[in-house]
């Protein structure tokens, strides 16, 4: 096991290395980030006085050295656009994210795993059509129209709720449910097919045959061996929402980390952008990490492999 | 984008319910726009959110009439050149500033010749580049020296340099630099000023709250303020801006686009009007050859064929919308200096491809097109194009990209935009195209002669000749092609009452509540 995490910790330590260099070089080589950082009026010499400032006129290997042996000083750099440090930008911005992330996550599992549940339980009838209607219409269904069905609804129509901004917590209801419906497909389906299976399985068989109570069979017996799939499937959810949310940041004017990382590639901010992807890459594989140990503590088969 | 607004707009449209405004009750006028202000001292940012919220903070030393364009005395009382390079202004007195200090020559002279220096990291330097320095004659005058004879520093010195307090800038934090230094970062410093309103609180890329200076000083051509509080907030999304002022959470957007300006029109609580602005739209190009002498461009009967290949009034008026125009000539009208009356070219594609055969290129041609705003836009005019042959291999890039484009004699063909930098004088629009920069794609030395004399010449009649001249050529030879200014349609609370200028502007210190 404890060979497993050192390589598996060696393995994400690559592939962030790996990811904020091939950020850094697309940042650079998709165009000038000093035209975009002077901005449209600029003259020439406007522009070359902004590539001497930033130091854009050395060469990309020695910018990014800069960078890492600043990171290493545990110093992210300074936002050249908001003019603040990124560490404080990206602690103004983190909270939001997470906050959405995790509350859409929640919304998508009490939603989901009992919906997967219950078809399992009795398919092909009404209500393993429901829930498979319900899971086609939210693969079909874009987000952002949704997230405006929603905000229409709620917000302008009825009223309930604030249509944007962070002011309170209901600011986060209508982005959580259009976030967290999103992923609910994918879960609802693979809690169904992994309790078909279970419940077919010899084991549960066995239980039932024991005349143990049907719902220790099924949360107990049956649950705990179909839900090992969906943790793992929810980490990478989970990773998803915290750096793929740029949508419903931006449909809500929620300043979260993917509407800054969708900001900040437009204006060559290319210190938040490396940070962002830095903050990202180590949250997945820590997400993926956590999944696996997860995994490990439910099949103990995974344990001693 | 456009289909998300129509979707919103049409399931909006039902909504009659009048909502219950917060703005005037509270006295609260919000404002919010889709662009994070970078940071509001305009000298260290050049975006409208930063110069809106400027005009209402600061003073400069002179003051342009929003509504009849006219020079009038703010911090200055008075001014006159005693030479061509002099300028001599009286300052006035007994004005404070939001700190309680007091206004004088000192402030003046250290303000300017702070961002006018040469490693000032100034954003826009032409609005400054013309000093050479500020010298102080007495508490209530001072002598701004110029570089050379500058017959546009009146306008530089309105609204786009406001005068901040002695040792403003001394509070920038050092952050690190290129090559293990370190910079000041003078951007990061929260504007003091003495306009109508002060700054009471600043989030960047969030929001900035502004508040009544009741203590703003008699006589100002900007009036007293009367909202207590103005607060700018950023919301990305034009559909949620729309939901918001709906209901109520925003008073005033911009930018609304042509298919819900409408669906707001006939809301009760709104008011949605339409005004032009100083964003020009025009082609550039290739006429000096500068991507290789066997470029089409290069011959003046294809650029006119381009020029009468694209109907630019079914452009500005079907798809642009309300308050946009044709651009005439190669500046914006309100601009000092821009002569219209320059040779037109109709929409006729006849005439098009009569031109193109007669220039060797009977069945037309393949070119590179570059764009990066406005997509539809450049359809447009790639679909007029391919009308009479010339087949335009379409790429739409960031400006970022696009820019060193530019820069490298790689673009024959490039649609582009430019608001001047909101300056209203000809040497801001003409002469940054045409005056031998990498942006220039014509190289006309005649041109080029006309318009440097005529930004360093004093006598403004003398000057609208030169310009006149000039663009005259430039439409003769059908160098650049001109095609629309934008326009932009404002959505705002009913009970708000300001006015809505030309200028790209919005004059908030003149607001009312109704």
């Amino acid at each position: 096991m404890a060979a497993f995490i050192t390589k598996r910790l060696a393995l994400t330590v690559l592939v962030i290395i790996v990811t904020s260099i091939v950020a850094f070089m697309l940042v650079h080589l998709s165009g000038d980030p000093a035209a975009a950082m002077a901005g449209e009026g600029a003259t020439d010499a406007d522009i070359a006085a902004v590539r001497e400032t930033y130091g854009f006129n050395r060469p990309l290997y020695a910018q990014y050295l800069d960078w890492v042996a600043k990171l290493l000083q545990g110093d992210f750099g300074r936002s050249y656009y908001l003019r603040m440090d990124v560490g404080d930008v990206l602690a103004e911005h983190m909270p939001i994210t997470a906050t959405l992330g995790a509350l859409a996550l929640g919304f998508a599992l009490l939603l989901s795993v009992p919906l997967g549940v219950f078809a399992a339980l009795w398919p092909n009838t009404m209500i393993d059509r429901f829930s498979l209607w319900l899971a086609v219409a939210g693969q079909a269904l874009p987000s952002f129209l949704f997230a405006l069905g929603l905000m229409y609804l709620f917000g302008v129509y009825l009223r309930w709720l604030p249509i944007s901004g962070t002011g309170s917590w209901q600011n986060y209801i209508m982005p959580a449910i259009a976030l967290g419906y999103y992923a609910t497909p994918a879960i609802m389906r693979l809690t169904r097919s992994g309790m078909m299976d279970v419940l077919q399985s010899d084991h549960v068989r066995t239980a039932r045959a024991y005349g143990l109570s049907p719902w220790r069979v099924i949360i107990k017996h049956s649950l705990r061996h179909a839900i090992i799939p969906v943790v793992s499937l929810a980490a990478v959810q989970l990773g998803f929402m915290l750096g793929g949310s740029i949508v419903i940041e931006t449909i809500f004017s929620l300043k979260g980390i993917g509407y800054l990382a969708w900001e900040s590639i437009q204006r060559a901010d290319i210190e938040i952008i490396q940070a962002i992807l830095l903050v990202i890459a180590t949250a997945y594989a820590l997400l993926t990490l956590v999944a696996d140990l997860l995994n490990a503590a439910l099949d103990p088969r995974i344990r001693v492999s | 984008m456009i289909e998300r607004s129509t979707v919103l707009a049409a399931a909006m449209s039902v909504l009659a319910a009048g909502p219950a405004f917060a703005g005037k009750d509270t006295d609260t006028f919000t404002w919010t726009t889709s662009t994070e202000m970078d940071t509001p001292d305009i000298y260290y940012g050049n975006q409208r959110e930063a110069l809106i919220t400027s005009y209402a903070m600061c003073d400069s030393l002179v003051h342009r009439d929003p509504v009849t364009n006219e020079y009038q005395p703010l911090l200055a009382t008075s001014w006159k050149w005693t030479d061509d390079k002099t300028l001599e202004l009286e300052l006035r007195e007994g004005v404070k500033f939001h700190d309680g200090t007091d206004f004088d020559a000192e402030d003046v002279a250290y303000t300017l010749n702070h961002v006018a220096a040469p490693d000032s990291d100034m954003k826009i330097r032409v609005i400054v580049d013309w000093i050479d320095n500020v010298e102080v004659v007495s508490p209530t005058k001072v002598v701004i020296h110029a570089k050379g004879p500058t017959p546009a520093a009146l306008e530089y010195l309105t609204g786009t340099s406001p005068i901040f307090p002695s040792g403003h800038y001394e509070s920038a934090p050092e952050v690190p630099g290129a090559n293990n230094s370190t910079r000041r970062d003078w951007g990061a410093v929260v504007p003091v000023c003495t306009g109508p309103y002060k700054v009471t609180d600043y989030q960047p890329g969030q929001s900035l709250t502004l508040e009544r200076n009741d203590n703003y000083w008699e006589g100002s051509p900007k009036g007293k303020p009367s909202i207590g509080k103005i607060v700018y907030r950023t919301i990305k999304d034009p559909e949620t801006q729309i939901a918001e002022l709906m209901t109520g959470g925003v008073d005033w957007i911009w930018g609304v686009p042509p298919e819900n300006a409408e669906m707001l029109g006939s809301m009760d609580n709104l008011t949605v009007v339409s005004a032009p602005t100083m964003r020009m739209s025009f082609l550039s190009l290739d006429a000096a050859g500068r991507t290789g002498a066997g470029n089409p461009m290069t011959d003046v009967r294809v650029r006119k064929a381009v020029a009468h290949a694209i109907d630019r009034e079914a452009i500005s008026k079907s798809l642009v919308g309300e308050g946009s125009a044709v651009q005439k000539s190669m500046c914006v009208p309100v601009q000092f200096g821009c002569e219209t009356d320059v040779t037109q070219y109709e929409y006729d594609p006849a005439k098009a491809k009569a031109l193109l055969a007669e220039a060797g290129y009977p069945d037309g041609f393949e070119i590179d097109f570059f764009a990066y705003r406005d997509r539809a836009y450049s359809e447009a005019v790639l679909n007029y194009l391919r009308e009479v042959g010339i087949k335009a291999n379409f790429q739409f890039l960031q400006w970022r990209a696009l820019r060193p484009l530019i820069a490298e004699d790689k673009t024959p063909m490039a649609h582009l935009t430019f608001g001047s930098n909101g300056i209203l004088d000809v040497s801001a629009s003409t002469s940054y195209y045409f005056k031998g920069s990498s942006d220039d794609y014509a190289r006309d030395d005649e041109v080029r002669a006309w318009l440097d004399e005529g930004d360093s010449t004093t006598d403004p009649d003398a000057r609208k000749g030169l310009y006149s001249k000039a663009l005259k050529k430039i439409a003769d030879e059908a160098y650049y092609l001109p095609l629309f200014v934008y326009g932009r349609t404002y959505a705002f609370n009913k009970d708000l009452d300001y006015p809505v200028t030309p200028d790209e502007m919005a004059h908030f210190y003149l607001a009312k509540w109704k």
